[in-house]
């Protein structure tokens, strides 16, 4: 994508034009910054060595996957984990449109950061992050994944 | 009614009308005829069968290999206390006619169990392929 950029210190009409061939997940996030709406994730470090009380902001581009354990939702990036504050079922809503998907009842994934898709001897299907973690894809949620990732190939083309 | 039992003899209804039109197929083309005792046998088998792949919802935490396995024995299972009941009530089953019942019911589950394993790997792989797609196409704007 080619990005102009005019600045002229007389102006008084600021705004930003975009000229796309098909609505996308890249230009609707383009339009969620130019809106302001850009979703930003708030958390602190869940090592509680680490948290000096202070709330880290997260860009979703960073993040590996969501995970939430006993009522707690914690975001796994390459440099550590978080815990945010928001719930999971938000964050899926949230977060759609920047290749998170659901793949369990806990897990949210992003798919930008999957390495490998890969069945286990026993069946089960792995989605492999480069950082050597991996996630389990439930059963249950396989067709809406699978939809997920029609949906995003049909949207990028 | 409940839904899930709704759902359930939707399902049975699916099931038994797909292998007795089989069988009447299978007849037509070797010139045998069934008789009511087997149809009635056909029957339970399909209810236990549906049944049995009715309980996958219970299985969702565990890998689907252990779950091919538990459907397996549960089948085996009920077949058993069904081919017991048969035997009492109506006529005594002979060794040679339990093993050929559990043969015919063990080679398709074994057969489909396959499908399923494969089905399992080859609809990875797809995925797998569309997500490169889809990476791409983002590293490329």
């Amino acid at each position: 994508m080619r990005l102009n950029l005019y600045e002229d210190r007389n102006n008084v009409d600021e705004r930003v034009d975009i000229y796309y061939a098909k609505m996308r997940p890249v230009i609707k996030q383009l339009i969620d910054t130019v809106n302001s709406e850009r979703p930003t994730l708030s958390g602190r470090p869940a090592d509680e060595d680490l948290d000096d009380g202070e709330e880290i902001i997260l860009d979703p581009k960073e993040i590996y996957y969501l995970d939430h354990i006993d009522r707690k939702l914690f975001a796994y990036t390459r440099d550590g984990v978080y815990r945010l504050m928001q719930t999971l079922s938000a964050c899926e809503q949230m977060l759609w449109n920047y290749g998170f998907v659901r793949v369990s009842k806990s897990n949210l994934i992003n798919i930008y950061k999957v390495k490998q898709l890969k069945p286990d001897v026993n069946m089960k299907v792995y989605a492999s992050f480069d950082n050597g973690e991996r996630i389990c894809i439930n059963r249950s949620y396989k067709k809406s994944f699978n939809e997920y990732l029609v949906r995003m190939r049909r949207m990028g083309q | 009614m409940s839904d899930r039992t709704k759902q359930f003899l939707l399902e049975l209804c699916c099931v038994y009308t797909f292998v007795s039109v089989m069988g009447a197929i299978v007849n037509i083309i070797a010139g045998t005829e069934t008789n009511n005792a087997n149809v009635l046998v056909m029957f339970a088998t399909c209810a236990i069968a549906t049944f049995v792949l009715y309980l996958h919802r219970l299985f969702d935490g565990v890998s689907p290999l252990v779950m091919i396995i538990v459907q397996y024995l549960v089948a085996c299972a009920l077949i058993g206390l069904m081919l017991l009941a048969l035997s009492i009530l109506v006529e005594p089953i002979t060794p040679r006619g339990w093993f050929e019942y559990f043969r015919s019911f063990t080679i398709p589950y074994i057969f489909l169990a396959g499908l399923y394993y494969y089905r399992v790997f080859s609809e990875t792989r797809k995925q797998d392929a569309l997500l490169k797609k889809i990476q791409e196409q983002k590293a490329r704007e």
